[in-house]
């Protein structure tokens, strides 16, 4: 059976009693900032990122990715699998301004 | 720009690995990793490694680390430290910041051995100073040689739980508890064992809501759940603890692997999303491998066999080995690498909670699952730990669950013990054989569940030889209390020898004397004076 992956929760929000509770401690974006961007309408770990800033902050979702995925997966009731991950990109590490800007190409040294 | 015909993301046991194994060949290759020393989690590890002796079994984590160090630098790798690769371009461009500068580099074949991060969870107060994950701590007191805390909540029973907590029971942290959602205990039960005899408790199908403090953690309450895991009202109860260290997992960090373009999936097997891989490790785009727990989280052993596997298929794809010799050399790491992922615990049974005996048909300890120790009546399920009738001493071996693992058969010069060729095995003891009473397997056993007992020495008394990795290590003549399986004190012991070797690397076997009927049931040590390390509730 073709399964039709719904885009937004069925009922309307309603706050939890941990809807303080940061969860991108980089970002100190909260578990009910994030519950409520999902009824916005964000229902991906890009997407949530995107709009909160969650995982965007010194460890680039290294922490917070599973426990944002897992929100979204509750909210959504999709499986973890499908709420999507935080797209690798450059930089895949934090660097300081000074030394990507020195960067020539050239790779004398090592 | 620099080109390298290999370069190598990652130097920790699958990366290093990898290097070796094509620098030998003849490979121009060279190793980029962040952080100040290499060798990935292997310096943290102190603990001896299972497997069989191909695996380095019975060496301590370190020194494997340090081989591998070794074998890299007379193989002509060049480590690069502090330089992070912030990302992998087209035409295999790879860019990577240290020294100051970002700089380029084009290889002919990348291999990313990144590694994983520790998995994290959410409950009230876990941004608290004293909340942090299980490797973290053990980087804390085995790297930079600081204790944690003083009294440790340990939430998770995976082997990482379990290993981090008698590392921390070792470094002189009280363990006040384990937790874990789950309702078996995740990791080996031998390693759960050597907890629960100095007296940890386990609180299985309990997870942690709470760390409570102003500034930092004070206490910490924990709470049964429910089968979908959600914390039962009125359950709670409130542990002391300045610490919780957090060891629920760990997740592949593929994310190089991403930016280059490679094919991803989500496995959850796997850890989460790792890059879609060949049998040798090749990643969607040709010329990128992925090895180690970056391409699925396992352990330390069969990352360094799939870091070589992927450096072979990148020596043969670049003719530095022939087909045959790359056929040879897969097939030798391939078996090697099975034998590592055989038994209950490998990575095709997690989550499976079905298996209810050994291969051989002794029923599993219930007990050890639920409460992390082996109850006597299940004990006696198993043949190679029950004494023997015959006067003098002889091995106990505990070992209940089929674990790759035979450094024991290897340990006994008189052949008492042995495994056999499938090296998940439970060990066998031929009561036939003499045992001297070297204490060889004892120390050789890494799960330290091999005793040597003696029911009846003489004037009312039992002896039993026990492992022993605390300081300070008991006297001669020292008194104290005999704990059984559970860390319930039994009776009044005393230590009547001490037995160290080189050969023993570090695992001391104390002999304890007891009454007489209790050896079958003593397995622990805690001195009177109180001055041990370890301790426990």
């Amino acid at each position: 059976m073709q399964r039709t992956i719904r885009t937004r929760p069925t009922l309307p929000f309603s706050p939890e009693g941990d809807d303080g509770l940061i969860v991108c401690r980089c970002e100190e974006i909260t578990k009910g900032e994030i519950r409520r961007a999902v009824y916005d309408g964000m229902r991906s770990m890009n997407e949530v990122k995107r709009y909160l800033r969650a995982g965007m902050g010194l460890c680039q979702g290294q922490t917070c990715q599973r426990l944002v995925q897992g929100i979204l997966s509750r909210e959504l009731g999709l499986p973890l699998g499908e709420t999507g991950r935080i797209r690798g990109r450059v930089p895949a590490r934090p660097v300081i301004l000074e030394d990507f800007g020195m960067s020539d190409g050239d790779s004398e040294g090592v | 720009m620099l080109r390298y015909e290999m370069i190598v993301i990652g130097a920790g046991p699958a990366g290093l690995s990898a290097a070796t194994e094509a620098a030998r060949s003849g490979m121009q290759v060279v190793v980029f990793d962040e952080n100040a020393r290499p060798g990935g989690q292997l310096f943290k590890q102190i603990h001896k490694f299972f497997g069989s002796r191909e695996h380095q079994a019975r060496t301590r984590g370190f020194r494997i680390g340090e081989n591998l160090l070794k074998e890299a630098e007379e193989a002509g790798v060049k480590v690069v430290l502090n330089a992070a690769a912030l990302g992998i371009y087209k035409n295999k461009e790879i860019a990577v910041s240290f020294g100051g500068a970002t700089r380029g580099y084009r290889a002919d074949c990348i291999v990313i051995a990144t590694g994983a991060s520790e998995n994290m969870m959410s409950f009230k107060g876990w941004t608290l100073p004293g909340v942090m994950g299980a490797g973290a701590a053990q980087t804390l007191m085995n790297i930079q040689g600081v204790r944690p805390g003083g009294r440790i909540l340990m939430v998770g029973s995976g082997n990482v739980g379990l290993v981090v907590s008698f590392q921390l029971l070792q470094a002189g942290c009280q363990v006040e508890a384990i937790v874990d959602a789950a309702p078996r205990v995740g990791g080996y039960g031998v390693h759960a064992s050597k907890l629960s005899r100095t007296g940890v408790p386990f609180y299985m199908s309990h997870t942690v809501v709470e760390a409570k403090g102003s500034d930092r953690v004070e206490s910490a309450v924990i709470a049964a759940v429910d089968e979908r895991f959600r914390p039962v009202a009125g359950t709670e109860r409130e542990i002391g603890a300045d610490t919780v260290c957090i060891a629920v997992g760990l997740s592949p960090m593929g994310q190089l692997a991403d930016n280059a373009g490679c094919e991803m999936s989500y496995l959850p097997a796997k850890g989460g999303y790792v890059p879609t891989v060949s049998e040798f490790g090749e990643t969607s785009i040709p010329g990128i491998y992925c090895a180690g727990d970056a391409a699925g989280i396992e352990e330390a052993s069969s990352a360094m066999i799939q870091g070589k596997i992927c450096a072979a298929a990148a020596c043969n794809s670049f003719g530095y080995i022939n087909d045959e010799e790359f056929r040879e050399r897969a097939e030798a790491y391939g078996l090697s690498l099975s034998k590592l992922r055989a038994g209950m615990f490998a990575p095709q049974n997690k989550g499976r909670t079905d298996i209810s005996h050994t291969a051989e048909g002794y029923p599993l300890s219930g007990s050890l699952l639920q409460r992390g120790y082996i109850s006597q009546d299940e004990i006696e399920a198993f043949p190679a730990a029950r004494p023997g009738s015959g006067k003098g001493l002889r091995p106990v071996i505990e070992c209940t669950q089929n674990i790759p693992c035979d450094p024991c058969q290897d340990a006994c010069a008189q052949g008492c013990i042995s495994v056999g060729g499938d090296i998940t095995g439970l060990p066998t003891v031929d009561g036939d054989r003499k045992c001297t009473g070297c204490c060889m397997c004892v120390a050789a056993c890494s799960g330290q569940a091999i005793f040597l007992v003696d029911e009846d020495c003489g004037n009312g008394s039992g002896l039993i030889g026990l492992p022993y990795e605390f300081l300070p290590l008991p006297e001669p003549g020292a008194l104290g209390l005999a704990l059984d399986r559970s860390g319930n004190a039994l009776c009044g012991a005393e230590v009547v020898e001490v037995r160290k070797s080189a050969a023993m690397d570090r695992t001391a076997v104390l002999m304890m004397k007891v009454p007489a009927g209790m050896a079958c049931a003593a397995r622990f040590f805690r001195p009177a004076d109180g001055r041990q390390a370890c301790r426990g509730r």
